[in-house]
């Protein structure tokens, strides 16, 4: 996030586009309803009519997959009427004119063809977004996971600038991080090609830098496999062992029948985890993993905040923690860590890391802080690029062009997929399905459909449905409401037995390999009249 | 006798500020990056800001003194001064001058130290604060921008 979670209760106005955040990220949710009480526009915009939408202004239904011809649309209609922040364009972006001319491609009525917004709502969201003073937006994987994942986020870059709306106070562009430290794995360098710190595997200086400080020589200086690559490699022998932490991959990954054959193909595959779950019969060793709440550490949540975390539990059984089962493995393969608890593992990382060189156990101990924060006496950083200053010097607009999905609907499968998180479940559920009182609060999946594609197939709420997608099928009960457009259905991924990845497909985005869980195309037919009772359900199903 | 030196003190300082007003004009004429070349260029007119804030100390000297006191976060002090080069990326340009701002808050500060005249001494500390107040400024532009989440 360029912002700070808080400050979104400040903004003159939120633009919130692919994030359900009341389930997905319900505490910053708390942050922009403060901001709705306050007297903020607040707009939604999204496929499915999430539960944010009792608290928006104003509620925008765009079809899955047509984010950039929306954003475009609404940029055009902004230099249309003279909206853009022309002094922000000249003194702090490097191409405006070039923006300017690429809209051109995107009138309001072709942009509305596209993405199925009527042309008058879409006027009136640009004139909200280009007179109010300060808008934050805000994005999730409604945005990231499709094809097209960068270019819808470049496109929201473009909306930013062109209002100005950077480096100022309850003004800028927020990723919404999945899970509590997402933003933490990365900083950590839980990528392919970068060490902590976002020091790149291909630079020299950094390379040199880490057999200096790790006493080591001969570090690899080419970038690893994103994970779909890696999967895909197995089949191959391009890959031959994968040692996968905390992830439940065949549950989460697109196309379930085609990562079994993959997981399969390896050669030895290492889990450590805190759970048996879809995964774990695949592979050929287990290591028990801490929990949460039996573990001690740090975690960086989506506001670049760095915060402790102490054990709360003892962990059970032979379980150990992460970084432990790893130095345990380096021993064996002849080189000892040397580390002695999580905090020698942080310090060996702030040591070489300059945004967290400040952030030390004693400071956390008093409060969380803020990335970045270089030295001991500096107070962390809230926002970012302020006064318009960027990494590069200034901004620069990207050309970004609306693809349609990798799979349209056609007569077979008529109907598109989405998929999501729900309140009441943590992604693949290895945690909330072990928990008695969530599972009964919300205790099997449930699609989505709206009345106008459910009725002609005598489809009503409860009724036991198959969805089927060229990749598998599931069975599970129908929810049939007016959350979603027609054409449209929707479900999570959180239960094994009906999975949204059975059917989701796996085509990803060429630069961040994300795949497309958004948009897949499907067919409903119905198996059975429900049996139990529909109502209980549609209130557990709301948070 | 305190107003002959401490005006030899201010020329001197004046002379610095010349002096890097010359340095950062000299450099952005060099630079390939138009936004490096930008920032470089930002410095050199704020060496003449600095500058003439200090003719008018000649005046009233009293107004250094009236500086408010930055607070000083060591960033500068925490990171390698980069080369001078024609393409250093705009996070360098920010690092080399809040080196070159820590250097002069250093030599004053050393001055002060070493100033027989308490008077004198005080009129050191006011001047190695005015550029600790430029060092803060510059180390606030650089953290803005210097770590890239990039990958």
């Amino acid at each position: 996030m360029t912002n700070s979670i808080q400050e979104l209760q400040d903004a003159d106005l939120v633009f919130v586009i692919g994030s359900n955040m009341t389930e997905a990220h319900p505490i910053v949710s708390y942050y922009v309803k403060r901001a709705a009480k306050k007297g903020a526009t607040v707009i939604v915009n999204d496929p499915r009519r999430t539960d944010l939408c009792r608290w928006a202004s104003h509620y925008v239904q765009l079809a899955s997959g047509s984010d950039i011809a929306y954003i475009n649309g609404l940029i055009n209609e902004i230099f249309k009427n003279g909206w853009a922040d022309e002094e922000f364009l000249k003194e702090h972006t490097e191409n405006p004119d070039e923006i300017r001319a690429w809209v051109q491609d995107y009138p309001v009525e072709r942009a509305s063809e596209i993405c199925g917004v009527p042309v008058e709502q879409m006027k009136e969201i640009a004139r909200l977004l280009g007179t109010s003073k300060s808008a934050s937006v805000c994005y999730t994987l409604g945005i990231t996971e499709h094809i097209c994942g960068t270019d819808n986020v470049k496109t929201l870059a473009n909306l930013q600038m062109v209002l100005g709306n950077l480096g100022k106070r309850s003004a800028g562009l927020n990723p919404l991080r999945g899970q509590n430290n997402v933003q933490g794995a990365c900083d950590m360098g839980a990528l392919p090609n970068v060490f902590h710190n976002y020091q790149s595997v291909t630079d020299p200086n950094a390379v040199a830098k880490m057999e200096q400080a790790w006493g080591v020589s001969g570090l690899s200086d080419r970038a690893g496999y994103k994970m779909p690559t890696m999967l895909r490699k197995a089949r191959d022998g391009g890959t031959k062992i994968l040692y996968c932490i905390g992830d439940n991959t065949v549950q989460s990954e697109p196309n379930i029948a085609h990562t079994i054959k993959e997981l399969e193909a390896l050669e030895l595959f290492i889990v450590v985890d805190i759970f048996p779950n879809l995964t774990t019969p695949y592979a050929h060793v287990v290591f028990p993993d801490y929990s949460w709440g039996e573990e001690e550490g740090t975690f960086t949540n989506t506001e670049r905040r760095v915060n402790r975390v102490r054990a709360a539990l003892k962990a059970p059984g032979g379980a150990r923690p992460s970084w432990w089962v790893l130095q345990e493995l380096g021993k064996r393969l002849g080189f000892d860590l040397g580390f002695t608890s999580a905090k020698a593992v942080y310090e060996d990382m702030r040591r070489t890391a300059t945004s967290y060189a400040g952030i030390t156990y004693e400071r956390l101990d008093v409060a969380g802080l803020q990335w970045p924060c270089p030295t001991l006496e500096h107070p962390g950083t809230r926002f970012l690029h302020k006064d318009g200053n960027f990494s590069r010097g200034k901004g620069l607009f990207s050309k970004t062009d609306w693809v349609p999905p990798a799979e349209v609907v056609d007569e077979e499968y008529p109907l598109v997929l989405s998929t999501g998180r729900r309140l009441w479940h943590y992604h693949t559920g290895t945690q909330t399905r072990n928990s008695v009182g969530l599972e009964t609060l919300f205790p099997e999946e449930l699609i989505e459909m709206n009345p106008a594609d459910a009725e002609p197939l005598g489809i009503k709420s409860g009724d036991m449905v198959r969805a089927t997608s060229r990749r598998g099928e599931v069975m599970l009960r129908a929810w049939v409401n007016e959350r979603s457009n027609p054409g449209l259905c929707w479900m999570a991924f959180h239960f094994a037995e009906a999975c949204g990845n059975q059917l989701t497909i796996d085509a990803f985005d060429p630069v961040t390999e994300t795949a497309e869980y958004k948009v897949c195309a499907i067919r409903v037919e119905k198996v059975a009249d429900a049996e139990v009772p529909m109502k209980g359900l549609c209130r557990q199903a709301r948070p | 006798m305190a107003m002959t030196d401490i005006k030899s003190i201010l020329d001197m300082a004046i002379g610095r500020e010349e002096e890097a007003f010359r340095f950062y004009a000299d450099v952005a004429d060099r630079m390939t990056n138009p936004a490096v070349k930008e920032i470089f260029g930002q410095l050199s007119q704020d060496e003449l800001g600095h500058k003439t804030f200090l003719q008018a100390a000649l005046k009233d000297d009293q107004i250094i003194a009236k500086l408010p006191v930055p607070a000083d976060y060591k960033v500068a002090e925490a990171t390698e001064e980069p080369a001078l080069s024609i393409d250093m990326k705009p996070a360098d340009a920010l690092a080399l001058a809040m080196k070159r701002e820590q250097e002069s808050a250093e030599f004053y500060r050393g001055l002060a130290q070493s100033a027989s005249d308490a008077t004198l001494g005080a009129m050191f500390e006011n001047l190695a604060l005015m550029e600790l107040g430029h060092k803060t400024r510059l180390e606030h532009m650089f953290v803005d921008i210097g770590y890239p989440e990039v990958f």
